[in-house]
């Protein structure tokens, strides 16, 4: 009998694991990857369209490199901001255009085009900044997907938290939306993956547009990522040594 | 170099850049053309520069100017340009149309590895963020403030740097001397210099140590703090000597004395930026400059100008003197933000705290097309010709037209 009951016990238990919520950091880690996180480095061209009401605002276009928690971002277009250069490391940030005697120095709340923060160009790593939890399950476009919670764990966040929509079929973010620290939803963004990369032997989709809508006032801007190379990034490509 | 020479070896750079393409490498360039006028009024009565028979400052001056980048980049190779061609006409001193054709900066750069980098060159040496003056650089404490029209010129020097990660670098130079236009005696031939950088979180500071053949060195320190979103604080010191180093006593009766070394002095600043909501930001600095007169030496320093029984001590005065006269000064800046699309605007107001003169003065740009952008810089000084702001200009305008190429 009680042989019976523990076999019986056992067996619940694999049952109720194999049923067991799905690890919400796992979860936002592999969403990261399709968006530049936990890679080597990652280099793309961004092409930035803003919309303010019926206002078109100028397009840009930018080389960035990326890894962790550093980017170096180069306008292309316009040509008259060509050859200027935006770098992050950490929560620090410089300023810099071809004939500046050097450098500035230049606060996070600085914002390069549009509702695109400075942050939104570098690699994601919500796995690393933010702490992950499973809210539900949620259809987005008939698709269903992972509700996550995301909590800044730190003050260096563009944003304080996050609620992010992860494909469950395709393990991507599909959806998200950003608030303040007063709980006040700033704005959304949505997600398209066209593209492809090799990482670790496999093709795996990669962010090919990030949309972002203002929550307050009519204004968005769309983000389409191209020329995407995964490769190892020197550190000295970070130095401000290096952007003159 | 003239400018047939500057042309020709821009021709060679764009040359060598199109002929590498076609082996792999990749290539870049891109330029801007200036076209500007800048106008003058002098000081009446200035003390230092009387009759402008000392300063020689035109009353009007006219540029056109190219400023052209070339790339070549490789795997490990990378080779940089920066020439400058131009045609200057002034009016009012004495001068006619002058051309110059020089390289601002260049650079070969190789990569050793991951983390080592042997660099030779025209080097902007040129770090910490302060905007006002730079006291943690000994080559470029002016910050390119005296005309933020022409731009900054590098050092010719060649170093090994070591960048062990992105949050620490390393690096060793030997400067060479001082680059275009270097002054004789130039005092930065056959220098050192040795620079730390770290970034760490929320901030980022380095330290900087130079040895000049024959003088004391320089060691100097940069930091600053990202506090906020929208706050940033930072420092600059460093303590120097300075060569032909002009001395002014208190006492009027006592001559200027010309030193070949002066005392050990501390600059320091301390600064802080408020960016808003809109993109617009606020920054205010205050810097304590060591190598300065005190007010009764600067009150000398002008009364021994202005003695008509010595004539050569105007020229004196001018020539020797240090980059700031004064020890305590301020300095404001209201600019908007640098990206945004329909223009760029600056105001900027400093003062000196020992004798009281005042400098206004505005930048802005307007957008024309993708392409071509208007600007123009005009400054406004207070305090008369005994005070510093004021001894020379009592107002500035220039305008022109910048059109990026390709």
């Amino acid at each position: 009998m009680t042989r019976r009951l523990l076999w019986a016990l056992a067996l619940l238990s694999t049952s109720l694991s194999a049923f067991a919520a799905p690890d919400a950091q796992a979860i936002l880690r592999q969403a990261d990857r399709a968006r530049g996180g936990g890679l080597p480095g990652i280099v793309w061209e961004i092409q930035l369209t803003s919309r303010e009401g019926q206002k078109q605002r100028e397009e840009m276009r930018l080389e960035v490199r990326a890894v962790d928690d550093a980017s170096v971002a180069e306008t292309l277009e316009p040509a008259r901001f060509k050859g200027s250069k935006l770098l992050q490391v950490g929560r620090n940030m410089w300023l810099t255009r071809p004939g500046l005697a050097k450098p500035i120095p230049i606060s996070p709340r600085q914002r390069l085009s549009g509702e695109a923060a400075n942050g939104d160009i570098a690699a994601t790593d919500y796995a690393g900044d933010y702490e992950a939890q499973l809210e539900g399950e949620e259809a987005v476009d008939g698709e269903a997907c992972h509700v996550l919670q995301l909590n800044a764990r730190h003050k260096r966040t563009t944003y304080d938290r996050i609620r992010y929509w992860v494909s469950a079929a395709r393990g991507v973010g599909v959806k998200a939306e950003f608030y303040s620290l007063s709980g006040k939803l700033l704005k959304t963004a949505r997600f398209k993956y066209d593209n492809r990369i090799v990482f670790d032997g496999a093709r795996i989709p990669f962010v090919s547009e990030m949309l972002i809508r203002d929550a307050l006032v009519d204004a968005e801007t769309t983000m389409a990522f191209g020329a995407v190379k995964v490769r190892k990034i020197a550190p000295d490509e970070f130095e401000l040594g290096q952007m003159q | 170099m003239t400018l047939r020479r500057g042309l020709l070896l821009a021709a060679a750079l764009g040359a060598a850049a199109a002929g590498a393409a076609e082996e792999g490498w990749s290539t870049r360039w891109d330029g801007v053309l200036y076209a500007y006028s800048e106008g003058y009024a002098r000081q009446g009565g200035s003390v230092l520069n009387p009759g402008n028979r000392i300063a020689r400052i035109p009353r009007r001056q006219d540029t056109a100017e190219g400023r052209f980048n070339f790339k070549l980049e490789g795997e490990d190779l990378r080779l940089s340009a920066r020439p400058i061609l131009g045609i200057r006409q002034s009016e009012g001193d004495g001068s006619g149309p002058s051309h110059q054709g020089y390289l601002s900066q260049w650079q070969g750069q190789l990569r050793l590895g991951q983390h080592w980098r042997l660099t030779g060159g025209r080097d902007l040496l040129t770090w910490g963020p302060a905007q006002f003056r730079s006291p943690a650089n000994p080559f470029y404490f002016d910050n390119g403030r005296s005309n933020p029209l022409r731009e900054l010129s590098g050092m010719d020097s060649a170093g090994l740097s070591w960048t062990p990660d992105r949050q620490n670098a390393l690096h060793v130079a030997h400067i060479v001397g001082s680059g275009h236009a270097a002054p004789d005696p130039d005092p930065w031939h056959d220098a050192w210099l040795a620079r730390f950088e770290h970034r760490g979180e929320a901030w980022a500071g380095g330290l900087a140590v130079a040895r000049p053949a024959g003088r004391g060195a320089f060691l100097g320190a940069h930091g600053q703090v990202t506090a906020s979103d929208a706050l940033l604080a930072y420092g600059e010191i460093g303590s120097s000597t300075r060569s032909r180093a002009l001395q002014s006593p208190a006492d009027p009766a006592q001559p200027f004395a010309l030193g070949e070394e002066s005392p050990r002095r501390t600059n320091a600043l301390v600064g802080a930026q408020y960016t808003f909501d809109n993109g617009q930001s606020l920054s205010g600095e205050y810097l304590h400059h060591g190598h300065g007169f005190t007010a009764g030496e600067a009150r000398s320093y002008f009364a021994r100008a202005a003695d008509p029984a010595a004539p050569q001590a105007a020229a004196m005065a001018l020539g020797y003197a240090p980059p700031l006269l004064g020890r305590r000064y301020l300095h404001l800046v209201w600019q908007n933000s640098t990206w945004d699309e329909d223009g760029y605007w600056r105001l900027m107001v400093s003062r000196n705290l020992d004798d009281g003169s005042s400098e206004l003065a505005g930048y802005a740009e307007a957008v024309l097309s993708r392409r071509v952008t208007a600007f123009a810089l005009g400054t406004l000084t207070a305090g008369g010709a005994r005070a510093e702001f004021s001894s020379l200009l009592a107002h500035s305008l220039s305008i022109g037209v910048k059109v990026a190429l390709p």
